[in-house]
């Protein structure tokens, strides 16, 4: 590879680049800026990011492999990409005003939360096994770090420590995976790893391959029964923290399913199909039946993140499950449009529980919310429509992800999967409402808890419930996206 | 479509009222009341214009048609028929009617009081104009979390119990119904055809869906619907629904909310899935006559005036499901009758409940008595829709449960005889009611109220007064409303006249 084409192929990483950039500065200026002026740091990552976003739109309709067959940059990984720079901005915005009350460091979280995203860059845009289990570590190092980010708080390093036992676990776990699939078809390039199994008669040897496979990526995704990490970790976690967490390494791990099992497996659909879509199964609900027992809305909303994982893994089911190349798209398209919309409600939905958490002593308890309606109604609204669209009622974000994914599984012959869906997303409204029921019909508790105000966070909650309504009202605005974000892949 | 597009202006003006009240301060009582009755009466002014229906037009008038997302054959596409166009008028002035009740009973959290109102008439107004069924699943949805909000806010000691209930009950048929609309617009495009959600297109398309498709979708739908109706055996929230409900959400839930499942039966689970609706129609006309029966026996020992009538509901919208299901012109066209009928008696019932309730905060029929004595004119009103109720004559019951008997008749004698019974135990319930509140003694609790009590006074009487002319008018000149639904109910009976049987069902 002479020196010009390394240039050019340099090209196509804008985005990493600029993101690389932004990492670099934040660090540096932390280093630099007083006490009173940190603030600063939270405009220059949200300047960086944004500049990383628009980075993105250069790169888009290039599709094209780099680096030796090394990294790809196709329209899903664009996609996926600027989903991402949505997460890290919100974590921009909401994280900052929770850390300054609680005198943990804002550099150092944005610097690492960089970090993961650059991780969910990789991921994204891997066309090899390698890169795409670099991309994985990049991404849930930072992850562990910023679980346990509360250093002083014995629950966060409890968290944080149960997340990376685990996950080094998970990790090892699908290395090995990789490892059987290097073994089968003599290449790791997910490309060859597909032209490979596609000529293959079905051995155990891809049965053991599949499962490890399986096993380490739904593990990430925190799938039923891969998810006993996922209540400790989100609840030990920094409140806003845990917002990331729940969506920002879950698109990471969907980002890793298809191009594990819609790329490079993609010729053992139908041996995939029938576990993946138990495990979509057991995963919705499973988390919806536990998440009914919360009393804590903290911990509830990390048993629902369960259950809206298995509402995408349906989604990747109904991919395995189509027929003709049209209907995979539409299995596609429906985890994209999942994905991003999930990590907009959900992000914010934990945001608004962090807000309601200054006084260190309450967690999340359902009491918080008791009478908020009263207290801050813009808040209580704000809360409940992000919550009416993680039931999925229109006209929000979560109703059309979710008619997008019932679309995608009845196309595809799963409809048993969708009725599935649906019975869960009514055992999910009870839950949802109750936080409406304390908020809008019970009165405040005798002490209610100080409401943590912030202009980034204000600015955040505006964003994202705008967000929220505008793709459910207007979803055709990114179908068109999302189509060619799909076919790049197939 | 030229001029006006009217029916965007009937349902989205409450939705702008709803961004007035967002500017206007939240102590401002006064303001708030006067511009949420505005935009209602702008709504109602605008629902007017339907009155211009051509009974012998096109079958869909006021078309209006955009595309939203058209990658899934999705469009804003709005029309109306006759049965539509009676079911909007009933709305926009039951909605007037409880926007003038609630101007003193409610005194706590009022923005939020009215803007919830204002969102539900923009639910209700928009399922009964809606001819895309996506659009409709929309303003279903939409229709719901605000009914949620005024019980559970507004409501009474249990109110938290009876609106998750009550959104548990109807969010499990409605998504079950999603489902099934999915396969229907499935099945039709992969028959060949466009994907489309436009109700017509699809109706069109009747008979080419797989017969388990067919079977398994008239399931999810007739669920959905009977939930909302509701019909025996579904029928168990809305009695809790009732007892909690502010009495102007009662007037809505009872006059309108319920109608939904009736419209829907009618629009989309009969027309889209003829062959369906023929082979479950005896099981439904069977669970109709149990809801007529149970409701009328249950009504008979209630304690809580508003249980009582909440019970009569079950057994009146028992009616409709017989009269829709006994599929001839006359039961048809009783069925929408008794819809209406039953929207302007029964809300007329639950105002006149909220009346002395919110003299004496109880609603027990033992703690009554006498009450004739104190306060006539009320007695007087009270006995007006007490007859029209139990279908007297000469008031709106009598035209619709008179059709339906009917057309039940020429279905089964047996059947008939059933209801007629009915007929008679709804005038025992609803008499001896009348007789143990407004005559005999008052009993020694009511007298500790009896100086203060008043009579209906002029807020009442302006809210009373739309329903008082409606019981009348729709008793003694049916004809308008019977010629305007006449057109759509024969098209409705025709593609159900030639429908197949389903070889996939046992029977």
């Amino acid at each position: 590879m002479s020196g010009t084409d390394y240039l050019n192929d340099l090209f196509a990483l804008y985005p990493e680049l600029i993101l690389l950039a932004t990492t670099l500065v934040v660090l540096s200026a932390d280093l630099f800026l007083s006490r009173r002026a940190k603030w600063l740091l939270t405009p220059l990552t949200a300047i960086g990011l944004l500049l990383t976003g628009i980075g993105c739109l250069f790169v888009w309709g290039v599709n094209d492999t780099v680096f030796n067959g090394f990294y790809r940059v196709d329209d899903l990984a664009v996609f996926l990409k600027v989903a991402s720079v949505v997460i890290g901005l919100l974590a921009v915005l909401f994280v900052p005003a929770f850390l300054r009350q609680r005198s943990l460091p804002l550099g150092e979280h944005n610097v690492i939360l960089c970090f993961a995203l650059l991780g969910m860059f990789t991921l994204a845009s891997s066309a090899d096994l390698i890169t795409l289990f670099i991309g994985l570590e990049l991404m849930t190092m930072p992850s562990y770090i910023l679980t346990g980010f509360h250093k002083t708080d014995r629950y966060s390093n409890e968290g944080g420590l149960k997340y990376f036992l685990l996950g080094s676990f998970a990790s090892a776990i699908l290395l090995f995976g990789i490892s059987w699939t290097f073994g089968l078809t003599g290449s790791t390039n997910i490309a060859d790893v597909a032209r490979a199994l596609s000529g293959q008669a079905l051995q155990p040897a891809h049965i053991v391959a599949i499962t490890m496979l399986t096993v380490g990526a739904t593990f990430k995704a925190a799938a039923i029964p891969f998810h006993f990490w996922t209540p400790d970790a989100y609840q030990g976690a920094p409140t806003p923290i845990t917002g990331f967490l729940s969506t920002g390494p879950k698109l990471g791990a969907f980002a890793l399913l298809i191009r594990i099992f819609a790329e490079a497996l993609a010729p053992l659909r139908a041996e995939w199909l029938v576990v993946m879509s138990v495990i979509a199964v057991l995963t919705m609900t499973g988390g919806n039946v536990v998440a009914l027992a919360q009393t804590n809305v903290k911990r509830m909303l990390a048993y629902s993140s369960i259950a809206h994982t298995g509402y995408i893994l349906a989604a990747l089911a109904a991919f395995a499950g189509a027929t003709s190349s049209e209907l995979q798209r539409q299995g596609l398209e429906a985890i994209l449009f999942y994905v991003l919309g999930y990590a907009v409600m959900n992000f914010a939905a934990f945001a608004v529980v962090g807000m309601l958490q200054r006084d260190p002593r309450r967690y999340g308890g359902l009491g918080s919310f008791a009478g908020l309606a009263s207290r801050a109604p813009g808040l209580a609204a704000a809360m409940a429509i992000l919550l009416l669209s993680l039931t999925g009622i229109p006209p929000t974000v979560g109703f059309f992800a979710k008619y997008y994914v019932l679309v995608a599984t009845i196309d595809a012959g799963l409809a048993w999967l969708a009725v599935a869906i649906v019975l869960n997303a009514a055992l999910a409204a009870f839950y949802y409402l109750r936080v409406v029921v304390y908020m809008y019909m019970r009165d405040a508790e005798d002490e209610p808890a100080a409401i943590e105000e912030s202009i980034s966070g204000t600015l955040g909650l505006i964003l994202a419930v705008g967000g929220v309504l505008a793709l459910g009202i207007l979803p055709s605005a990114i179908v068109q996206i999302l189509r060619a974000s799909a076919s790049s892949l197939l | 479509m030229s001029g006006l597009p009217i029916l965007s202006l009937i349902v989205f003006l409450p939705l702008v009222g709803v961004l007035a009240l967002l500017v206007i301060p939240g102590d401002n009582h006064r303001a708030i009341r006067w511009v949420a009755l505005a935009f209602a009466l702008g709504s109602l002014a605008a629902s007017l214009a339907l009155l211009g229906y051509q009974t012998d037009g096109e079958e869909f008038q006021y078309r209006e048609s955009l595309a939203w997302i058209p990658s899934f054959g999705i469009n804003y596409l709005l029309g109306v028929d006759g049965i539509s166009v009676v079911l909007v008028l009933l709305t926009t002035v039951l909605s007037v009617v409880a926007i003038v009740y609630s101007w003193r009973p409610i005194q706590h959290r009022v923005k939020e009081y009215y803007a919830t109102m204002l969102l539900l008439m923009v639910g209700m107004l928009g399922v009964f104009v809606a001819l895309d069924l996506f659009l409709f699943y929309v303003f279903w949805e939409i229709s719901l979390i605000p009914m949620y909000l005024v019980i559970g806010i507004w409501g009474g000691p249990r109110r938290i119990y009876a609106t998750v209930k009550f959104v548990i009950y109807t969010l499990v048929g409605s998504l079950l119904m999603l489902v099934a609309i999915l396969g229907i617009v499935i099945a039709n495009a992969s028959a060949g055809n466009d994907f489309t959600f436009g109700y017509e297109a699809l109706r069109a398309a009747n008979g080419a869906y797989p017969e388990l498709l067919q079977a398994l979708a008239f399931g999810a739908f007739f669920l959905a619907f009977a939930i909302k109706v509701p019909m025996w055996p579904f029928h168990t929230w809305l009695p809790d629904a009732h007892v909690e409900a502010p009495t102007a959400g009662s007037i809505i839930l009872a006059g309108v909310l319920l109608k939904l499942g009736g419209y829907g039966f009618l629009r989309f689970a009969i027309p889209l899935l003829p062959d369906a609706a023929h082979e479950f129609a005896p099981i439904i006309i069977w669970l109709a006559v149990i809801a007529i029966l149970y409701g009328a026996l249950v009504a008979m020992v209630q304690p809580d005036l508003k249980k009582l009538v909440a019970y009569s509901s079950v057994s009146h919208m028992g009616f409709v499901m017989l009269g829709a299901f006994v599929f001839n012109v006359q039961g048809m066209q009783g069925a929408i009758y008794q819809m209406i009928a039953h929207g302007v008696t029964t809300g007329a019932l639950f105002l006149l409940v909220g009346v002395i309730y919110e003299q004496t905060h109880d609603r027990q029929i033992a703690h009554m008595g006498g009450l004739n004595a104190r306060i006539p004119r009320y007695a007087a009103m009270f006995g007006l829709f007490t007859f029209a109720s139990i279908g007297l004559p000469g008031l709106a019951g009598f035209i619709g449960e008179f059709l339906v008997v009917l057309g039940a008749f020429q279905y089964s004698g047996l059947v008939a005889a059933a209801t007629m019974l009915v007929v008679i135990a709804s005038a025992v319930y609803m008499l001896w009611m009348f007789q143990r509140v407004f005559f005999t003694v008052p009993s020694d609790w009511m007298r500790q109220f009896w100086p203060a009590l008043h009579d209906i006074n002029r807020g009442e009487w302006i809210a009373l007064a739309p329903l008082i002319v409606l019981v009348v008018g729709l008793g003694v000149f049916p004809g308008p409303i019977l010629h305007a639904i006449e057109a759509p109910v024969e098209r409705i009976l025709d593609a159900v006249s030639t429908s197949g049987g389903l070889a996939i069902l046992p029977w």
